[in-house]
């Protein structure tokens, strides 16, 4: 029985990156069709892992666990396939696409994480304005600053990151507007921005639900979190509109020559937390949330990260009130050796509270160490070794026959291989 | 960089050399020198075909110094398209997003600094200081810059975006004699701006 189990795993893993090189073989297919023009810039990448993990199913298998894998999961696993695509329209205007595959029973095998249209004209005197209209993520992260939204530092993004990526994307539009002193002889740059949007009205569920986890899995837009008829998340969609309210944020960014970035941003979905779908019977999160963070970076490669964010969540189904306050906060160290190894470390700590009629129910409160070591010989390979140990303890995991209090620990290998405008 | 020679036929009558210093007494490599005469006509050095690249992200090089009326072409080396401007009053300009080198040189015919950046990689940051001065280059690693003078009374200026002292703080009046050399030794009193960092990998987000 085992010697079956064992080629049937085999012949899944075979069926599954043969899924993965033929969507990526089309990706190359219509780059070449195209002729991929003067101003197309591209990125193609696979990225492959070896895991070891002795958590609990993740939450895209409908489980608690709060790292990306489960101890289900050793062995080769696909990390993320990647296709991106930046076409100019024009001198002023470009499309950007971001699609990846994770092949881990999401809804579609390819799912658009990012897809905006960006509207970029000249500066004048200094002040430059910049729009977006499509789905991209609001400006909070000061971590995941490499291509797709990762993070050059580490494989899992913070608790912080790893919840954006999950539950978070504007879907409308946003208006930013610089100050690039650096331009003009100051030692500064500052900018403001605004953003509009709908279809976030889900966000919010995953946090009562699962609590914070520390991921890399970006949720395409449009797609769903777990898996339908499994508790605690049911398949929960976090990019829904149930009300004709228009969720908003503002934030400010101020930076020191390229030192140091300090960006603060409030964000409120403005959902209507009475709403509940007749049909699907989905519920209309209102969440809202503040978040600060500092980016230092000194001589010798030297990285500081802090991000702090605080918020809450409610929903008010059939005269209920149930409230969910949420924070997490993290800090990283990372230190450069050239520019082919890196070395970092992280801190993250989080808590969920269950108030209201909610009363507990959903809390959660943890922290986290993870390490990594990063080195990219090339420009085409990437090799990265992590280690993350998540110490949780959480209501819905005792209420579901789990451990209250959990210490999770996974070690990830990984091998990329990216080709396109940026490694060539 | 450049360090122009006197016009043929002027007696040279000695060198003039200028150091850069630190407050606290490092030598400032890359400084830009410019000397002007005051008392005899002013003549500007002969316009350059000069060239700024731009390779992994980064213009290069990231400054240059140019005499007034020069040219300077600005390639693209990079995968990816670059869109250059500049909105400093010496020169307003873009170069529409582009690869390789479609656009003809870009011709500066105003003195003063112009700041370049790309509008699409908010991390590249280059500058052209346009100069009508007959001599002009920049200190070595140890600080210093020297040219060879006809005798005279000279105006002398020093420039660099790390620099913080104000314009007036920077700038001397001296006269070159009859001796072998003329020595000026500036030391800043302001520490300088923080260098833009090395060995950052170029296909991170700003």
């Amino acid at each position: 029985m085992p010697c079956r189990n064992l080629a049937m795993r085999h012949g899944a893993t075979r069926g599954r990156a043969a899924r993965v090189v033929r969507w990526l073989a089309r990706c190359a297919a219509l780059l070449a069709c195209s002729g991929a023009a003067a101003a197309t810039d591209w990125d193609l990448s696979l990225d492959g892992r070896v895991v070891s993990s002795n958590a609990q199913p993740p939450f895209m298998q409908g489980g608690l666990g709060t790292v990306r894998y489960g101890s289900d999961d050793q062995g080769l696993q696909l990390g993320r396939a990647r296709f991106a695509l930046t076409q100019s329209v024009g001198e002023l205007w470009s499309v950007h696409l971001d699609a990846s595959m994770y092949d881990d029973r999401d809804r579609s095998p390819v799912g658009v994480t990012e897809a905006y249209l960006l509207f970029r004209p000249y500066p004048r005197a200094g002040w430059r304005l910049r729009m977006r209209a499509g789905g991209f993520y609001p400006p909070v992260s000061l971590e995941n600053r490499a291509a797709g939204w990762d993070s050059p530092y580490t494989l899992s993004y913070s608790a912080i990151d790893s919840w954006l990526a999950v539950e978070v994307r504007t879907l409308g539009v946003e208006g930013t507007l610089d100050w690039l002193g650096t331009r003009a002889g100051s030692p500064f740059d500052l900018g403001v921005t605004a953003g509009a949007f709908g279809w976030n009205e889900g966000a919010g569920a995953v946090l009562a639900g699962g609590g914070f986890s520390l991921t890399d899995r970006q949720t395409p837009l449009f797609g769903r979190v777990g898996q339908p008829g499994v508790p605690p998340l049911y398949g929960t969609e976090p990019f829904l509109q149930l009300d004709h309210h228009v969720g908003a944020y503002a934030g400010l960014e101020a930076r020191y020559h390229d030192r140091l970035v300090l960006r603060v941003l409030r964000y409120d979905n403005r959902a209507d937390p009475t709403q509940i779908d007749s049909v699907s019977q989905a519920i209309a999160w209102d969440t809202r949330f503040t978040s600060a963070g500092l980016r230092l970076e000194a001589e010798h490669g030297w990285t500081a990260i802090v991000q702090w964010m605080s918020g809450e969540t409610t929903i008010e189904p059939l005269g209920m009130q149930m409230n969910w306050p949420f924070r997490a906060d993290y800090a990283l160290i990372a230190k450069r050796f050239g520019l082919r190894h890196s070395l970092s470390v992280r801190y993250d700590r989080f808590e969920v509270q269950a108030t209201g009629d909610a009363d507990g129910d959903g809390s959660e409160d943890g922290h986290a160490w993870t390490a990594a070591y990063i080195f990219a010989p090339d420009a085409h390979w990437r090799l990265a070794l992590e280690w993350l140990r998540v110490v949780s303890s959480s209501y819905n995991r005792a209420d579901l026959g789990g451990p209250p209090l959990l210490t999770e620990t996974q070690l990830q290998l990984a091998v990329r291989y990216a080709i396109g405008s940026a490694s060539r | 960089m450049f360090a122009s020679l006197p016009a043929p036929g002027t007696a040279v009558a000695a060198a003039l050399l200028i150091n850069v210093q630190t407050p606290d007494g490092h030598p400032v490599p890359g400084a830009v020198v410019t000397v002007r005469p005051l008392d005899a006509a002013p003549r500007h050095a002969t316009p350059v075909h000069a060239v700024m690249d731009q390779v992994n992200r980064a213009f290069e090089p990231d400054l240059l110094v140019i005499p007034v009326g020069s040219t300077v072409e600005f390639p693209n080396s990079d995968s990816v398209s670059h869109q250059i401007y500049s909105f400093s009053p010496a020169k307003r300009f873009q170069l529409p997003l582009y690869r390789g080198k479609p656009y003809p040189p870009v011709r500066f015919e105003q003195t003063g600094v112009v700041t370049l950046g790309c509008n699409i990689h908010d991390e590249m940051l280059a500058y052209l200081l346009v100069t009508d001065a007959p001599w002009f280059g920049r200190t070595d690693a140890a600080g210093a810059w020297s040219a060879e003078l006809p005798k005279g009374r000279y105006h002398v200026a020093l420039w660099h975006p790390r620099l913080r002292d104000s314009e007036s703080d920077l700038e001397r009046e001296l006269t070159v004699g009859d001796g072998d050399r003329a020595e000026l030794t500036v030391h800043l009193s302001k520490p300088l701006q923080p260098a833009p960092l090395a060995d950052r990998p170029h296909s991170w987000e700003y």
